[in-house]
């Protein structure tokens, strides 16, 4: 007599609605085209997707194929990550490469939304910081007319404005110098000559979709630059199939001589594939009797007894086991009780803070009134999370428990561990390892998937001696093992020796401490091999009060390049370099998070960091990042500063188990050897904002689940 | 690290090369299992729950149905039937806990439902589940006509609470003979349309006394309404 697993009912629900598409849409669904931006076939539209909409996009347009990573920053602004493939690129230069590749970022912003007679109208720029391959800048317009129909129109700049041209309304469009690849293309912005474009979407029914546009894009490159497409008409039209709320595919005709193919994959990281946290239930609240009923449950004499404390932590251990929450340790009088706990694989601080809480409830004797519960995070505690157990008694069942509830609890700092603690002689010292699959980048696009064999030993709170060892298995690294050609210090463009050399390599050797010197201050420092490519000492010193948005760290760091053989040694290089930022992180609110860094980077360039994350309260995490340093773009090499994007997906948002693990990964169009920060494990910020009250009050209601 | 241990990691080292170590990964590490491992794991429940799927009709499982009066009664407990129908759930389900008028309803695997003298409010382990509601008394239900207000609370987009108010209305069908697991009882059907700007959704219980013996009554937007009957007390 038990319901069909609950999981695995809802996930096959959930998979029967996304695999049937039986889903119906209220209104046309904002498409996107053969570039992973919101469009028509090839051309923009002034559509926009859904706030925080993440997709990826292959398109496949004869000999080029275009891979796009695109997500929807704010209701309005959005960006795109592109990696572009041309195959038979010496179809008319013998001696050229086979193929060539670029990557490129696009952003877009929509200026109107669409209203009863207005059209949404969009303003956008396509690869504007890089080689101008794909250089296009436009403006979009698109009414929807009833539910079945759609008509855009534009004029386009660049690419998009090579066919069928109207005249330069901005003047003259400079060519790009070299020196600027990479750069914002400010200068080229909706200059030269413009074209327009229009396209018509009809929805024939819930699945099916017919495209037809006309392109302004003469496709010069491919054409007549280099021979790979005929294009012989500017009409392209095709079809469309919508496979649930997450998959779209189209097949298209393209310039009147190729065939077009797109899969979309379309995610929401708002809503959890799951429909909801998975999991079984908490155990119940245990309730008190009431005092006046039961007065001898509250004697207080329990506490003199000198087995009380083990036989009390080893309860709450067993107990909250069950949910991967382990007690580092445990510190009471007859009315207080605080408890030091390790999060483990709950994904949401407030769930294992209410879990916590649960097992108290039942543990602890009736006469401690006040719950203290205390994350640990690398052995230092993140924030103290207190409440009373009347309050939790009297909200378990009311309406709206969780924010009455918020309203009653103190989050405050950690504080020292209590004097009285009882901690846990198996957790220190302990040893840990373990052997995973791993994939280690070693310049854009391009790694090793190899066996990583870590090890930790913990040797006390907040001091641990950890290492690994990695051995890369398959890949698509440069294995020529010629070095670097960057005219500065190659601390990373010279990582494909490190792959090539180091097989195995010893990646990490290092004896780590962490600790809060004062109230509202986290310190961390970390000595030995720090890295693959770079060891020695780093420290970090963050000031972050737990109900602030505003946190500053300062970092210093001393380090010397190794040898490429993954060993011991460094005489290979003969390079050593003090590095350090003083970095200042903000949390807007809603998710979004900033963060700056002024400072020395590893090849001695002194510049700033400024990075920009959306994250979600389930984990996902998407950003981007730009660092400008007084390297020269000619020293920096093609991308001419180091910028990228950045995704964090969780894995419990797509399978609904109960785990911490991601997928995720950092794009760079180019990299260099300018702007590059020590890859040191451990840094103290995001590890404790979890726990702070910007990142728990928005997951608040968890603390009941 | 003494001896022993050393051994055992050496032993459990060649265990986890020898062994799948590829796709799972091992090691003593729990806190941080393999990424990879879990995702294995977790395509192939989803697999199986799809094949589980397929192989049997989306309606309820006809197990519960077949059962008889004696059948229920054998365990000498009180017995709940709920009827979980976005999930094609029908079952029986068991006492966990009783808090003043809160029973606190389990299933085997851990899926509960919480009812204030038989009105719903809570769920945990369904996935959209009801978080908490501020809901009427019996009291409130067992009348003609009569209005009162009501609160759900879900964790919404992004696992952020999200809050429903409404304004509900009672209103007598009549008088009804239900049956329950071949036993007939005499209840009174009332019906409360609860109104937001956004829309409706209609509670329904069948009332003997101050007893819901049967009822039917919304949970959250993904699981939608839920039936409950009273099968032994």
């Amino acid at each position: 007599m038990m319901l069909p697993s609950p999981r695995q009912t809802v996930l096959s629900l959930f998979l029967a609605l996304c695999v049937s598409g039986s889903a119906a849409f209220a209104e046309m669904t904002k498409s996107l085209n053969i570039n992973g931006t919101t469009g028509v076939i090839d051309m923009p539209s002034g559509d926009a997707q859904p706030d925080a909409t993440f997709s990826f996009s292959t398109a496949i347009i004869g000999p080029v194929t275009r891979a796009t990573l695109s997500f929807q920053i704010t209701p309005r602004l959005s960006g795109s990550f592109r990696f572009q493939t041309w195959q038979d690129w010496n179809t008319l230069f013998p001696a050229d490469p086979s193929k060539f590749q670029d990557r490129s970022f696009d952003l877009r912003y929509q200026v109107l939304t669409e209203g009863r007679y207005a059209p949404s109208l969009t303003i956008g720029l396509l690869d504007f910081t890089g080689q101008g391959l794909f250089s296009s800048e436009y403006i979009a317009a698109t009414k929807t007319l009833n539910d079945r129909v759609k008509v855009t129109a534009g004029l386009g700049w660049g690419r998009l404005g090579s066919y069928g041209g109207i005249g330069q309304p901005f003047g003259d469009r400079p060519p790009l110098a070299v020196s600027d690849q990479g750069k914002p293309n400010i200068g080229q912005w909706f200059r030269g000559e413009a074209a327009p474009f229009a396209g018509v979407e009809v929805k024939l029914n819930d699945r099916w979709t017919f495209k037809g546009e006309y392109s302004s894009d003469a496709y010069t490159l491919e054409d007549a630059g280099r021979g790979i497409i005929d294009r012989d008409s500017p009409f392209n039209f095709g079809f469309e199939y919508q496979k649930g709320q997450n998959v779209r595919y189209g097949i298209y005709s393209l310039y009147g001589t190729e065939v077009g193919l797109v899969f979309h994959l379309v995610l929401d990281p708002k809503t959890r594939a799951t429909g909801g946290v998975m999991g079984a239930a908490p155990v119940a609240l245990n309730t008190r009797p009431a005092r006046s009923v039961d007065p001898e449950a509250y004697d207080e004499g329990w506490v003199t007894q000198p087995d009380a404390g083990p036989i009390l932590r080893a309860n709450l251990a067993k107990r909250l086991a069950v949910d991967g929450i382990i007690v580092e340790n445990l510190a009471y009088t007859a009315n207080t009780v605080q408890i030091r706990i390790r999060t483990g694989r709950i994904d949401a601080g407030s769930q294992a803070i209410g879990r916590t809480a649960r097992a108290l409830s039942h543990v602890m004797p009736a006469s401690v009134e006040v719950f203290e519960i205390v994350p640990v995070v690398n052995g230092i505690g993140a924030s103290k999370v207190s409440m009373r157990r009347r309050d939790l008694e009297e909200l378990e069942f009311a309406g709206d428990n969780a924010s009455l509830l918020r309203d009653r609890v103190t989050i405050t700092d950690a504080g020292p561990v209590p004097s009285n603690a009882l901690g846990d002689e198996d957790l220190y010292p302990k040893f840990r390892w373990s052997l995973k699959p791993a994939l280690v980048i070693s310049e854009p696009m391009k790694g090793d998937v190899g066996l990583r064999l870590s090890a930790a030993y913990d040797i006390r709170p907040g001091l641990v001696l950890s290492g690994s060892v990695y051995k890369p298995l398959f890949g698509n690294v440069d294995r020529s093992g010629a070095p670097s050609t960057s005219a500065l210090q190659p601390v990373r463009t010279d990582g494909s020796r490190y792959s090539k050399f180091g097989d195995p390599a010893l990646e990490r050797l290092t004896l780590a401490w962490y600790a809060r010197p004062a109230e509202n201050l986290y310190s961390r420092v970390t000595l030995g091999y720090l890295e693959r490519m770079h060891a020695g000492i780093s420290g970090e010193l963050l000031w972050k009060p737990v109900d602030s948005n505003l946190a500053l760290g300062v970092e210093l760091n001393y380090s010397k390049q190794r040898n490429t053989d993954g060993g011991l040694g460094f005489d290979e290089y003969d390079y050593d370099v003090v590095t350090g930022a003083v970095s200042a992180y903000y949390d807007f609110g809603n998710g979004f998070v900033g963060e700056l860094d002024v400072g020395k980077y590893l090849a001695g360039d002194v510049g700033a960091t400024l990075s920009f994350d959306r994250v979600f309260v389930n984990g996902w995490r998407v950003g981007a990042f730009a660092t400008v340093t007084d390297a020269t773009s000619a020293e920096f090499g093609k991308g001419g500063f180091d910028k990228g994007v950045r995704f964090t997906i969780p894995l419990n948002w797509a399978l609904g188990n109960q785990s911490q693990n991601t997928f995720g990964s950092t794009l760079r169009p180019a990299f260099g050897d300018g702007g590059a920060r020590l890859d040191v494990e451990g840094r103290i910020y995001d590890s404790i904002r979890d726990y702070h009250t910007d990142a728990l009050d928005p997951e608040w209601g968890r603390v009941w689940r | 690290m003494g001896k022993g241990l050393a051994v055992r990691f050496r032993s459990g080292l060649a265990a986890c090369v020898a062994g799948a170590a590829l796709l799972a990964g091992c090691g003593n590490d729990r806190g941080e299992p393999s990424p990879v491992g879990a995702m294995v794991g977790g395509l192939a429940k989803t697999a199986i729950s799809k094949v589980r799927s397929i192989g049997k009709p989306q309606a309820a499982p006809a197990v519960t149905p077949k059962l008889t009066r004696a059948d229920v009664e054998k365990y000498g407990i009180p017995l709940l039937r709920v009827v979980v129908k976005a999930r094609g759930a029908d079952a029986l389900v068991t006492i966990r806990e009783t808090k003043g008028n809160v029973v606190t309803w389990t299933t085997t695997d851990g899926t509960t439902f919480a009812l204030n003298d038989g009105v719903l409010i809570q769920t945990r382990g369904l996935g959209p589940d009801l978080m908490s509601a501020s809901v009427p008394t019996v009291a409130d239900l067992a009348v003609d006509q009569g209005s009162h207000p009501r609160s759900y609370f879900f964790l919404g987009e992004d696992d952020r609470t999200q809050r429903r108010d409404y304004t509900c209305t009672m209103a007598a069908v009549g008088k009804e003979t239900i049956t329950i697991f071949d036993k007939a009882y005499e209840t009174l059907h009332v019906t409360e349309e609860c109104i937001r700007a956004e829309g409706k959704i209609t509670n329904d219980f069948w009332l003997q006394g101050a007893v819901v013996r049967k009822s039917r009554q919304w949970t959250s937007p993904g699981t939608g309404y839920i039936e409950f009957e009273k099968a032994v007390d």
